[in-house]
């Protein structure tokens, strides 16, 4: 979807979308036809709303939290793959 | 939903300020973009969240207290959370592989494990996406181009090959979702469903239908409009052609893979004058005293 969709379906303001986008809180694809909000986008504005006014985070919070989050998340993908190989490496031997 | 006041652990006396702080605490806690790993989070989150909304507005609070309103319907909608979206086996923009970056400068087994699977990572070939694309039965037979709307925005050119059959799926090769690194794109496959047409059946490449012509056309044979997928055709009905005789249109069914294209078939249908003719009855019942025969032959 594009900005303007993405400022409908998430409610977020357009400075506010701006200032997120400045912190590279969001980071749209960026397609030839302009910048690309994906649902993931969507989802992870929810968040940062989430964090900004029903937790009362401040920015410099939500920053460190989505970096957190961000390395957590790259964690459980390392551990999920690290699963998958060993899955595939360590088939059990037919008895 | 339980009690509001319990399931946020406050007294029924508690002030507004201390409403949005035991709400926050909790949220905190359960939000299930903070328990990525905690299938439960979600239930538990939005039982709180839903006393919140109850409790933490004024109005909302007061009809709550008086009993006028009770505590269902107090539930907040439900929606996907980040969660699902940065969940493991997908690749996104926001994976962050910081937080294990020295496990992988070793020289372990481990480390080399860690580093593998970053590097499958990194150059993950997007995922591929499936969409359903109707069109009509003659469109199946002459080839279209088409364009497909997208559900998550955007168009799609679809080029349909002619002859295509019900079912069969089309790869757009790079039209997927974007991959991670030098993954490329995954393909975009896309089911095509031909929509029935009620006058014409497909068989392998033969198209057959069912034409009604009139009892002189039969009787005497005549020159047709034949209706095809794609336009029409004249063709000769031989002379005394019965019910159920089949015509063969050489090379005007399906295109064939590989080339050429399979027959149009042409099954007749004699149809007699409705309302029926006076005329007609009594010419025939002049006719058959002398010409009897039984069409059924001798076991019936």
């Amino acid at each position: 979807m594009d900005k303007q969709e993405f400022l409908t379906h998430s409610g977020v303001q357009v400075q506010m979308l701006e200032f997120w986008l400045e912190q590279r809180w969001l980071i749209p694809e960026q397609a030839a036809a302009g910048t690309r909000f994906s649902a993931m986008d969507i989802a992870r504005a929810r968040l940062i709303g989430d964090l900004k006014t029903g937790f009362g985070v401040n920015d410099e919070g939500v920053d460190m939290i989505l970096h957190l989050l961000d390395q957590l998340h790259g964690l459980r993908s390392a551990l999920a793959q690290l699963r998958k190989d060993m899955g595939e490496n360590s088939s059990p031997s037919a008895q | 939903m339980s009690n509001p006041y319990e399931v946020l652990g406050i007294a029924p006396t508690a002030s507004a300020a201390e409403i949005q702080s035991a709400y926050r605490k909790l949220a905190k806690k359960l939000h299930p973009d903070l328990n990525p790993g905690d299938k439960s989070a979600e239930e538990k989150f939005k039982e709180v969240a839903g006393a919140y909304d109850l409790l933490g507005d004024a109005e909302k609070r007061k009809r709550f207290d008086s009993g006028e309103i009770d505590a269902t319907g107090a539930e907040r909608p439900q929606h996907r959370y980040y969660r699902d979206y940065a969940s493991p086996d997908q690749s996104h923009p926001y994976a962050d592989s910081s937080g294990f970056a020295d496990f992988m400068e070793g020289d372990d087994a481990f480390a080399e494990l860690l580093r593998r699977s970053q590097r499958a990572r990194a150059n993950q070939r997007g995922q591929d996406l499936h969409y359903r694309l109707p069109i009509d039965f003659a469109e199946s037979i002459t080839g279209a181009n088409k364009r497909l709307t997208l559900p998550e925005g955007g168009t799609l050119d679809v080029k349909i090959p002619p002859g295509l059959v019900d079912g069969q799926i089309l790869r757009l090769k790079g039209q997927g979702a974007p991959g991670a690194g030098t993954g490329g794109p995954g393909d975009a496959l896309i089911e095509v469903e031909v929509l029935p047409d009620h006058r014409f059946t497909r068989e392998g490449d033969d198209i057959t239908l069912e034409l009604p012509i009139s009892l002189s056309e039969a009787v005497l044979g005549g020159r047709v409009r034949v209706p095809m997928p794609a336009g029409a055709v004249t063709m000769s009905v031989p002379k005394g052609s019965n019910s159920g005789t089949i015509l063969r249109l050489k090379g005007k069914g399906a295109p064939r893979r590989g080339g050429g294209q399979g027959d149009q078939l042409v099954k007749l249908k004699v149809v007699l004058p409705r309302p029926p003719d006076p005329e007609l009855e009594a010419f025939v019942a002049g006719w058959s005293k002398a010409k009897e025969y039984n069409p059924r032959g001798r076991e019936v």
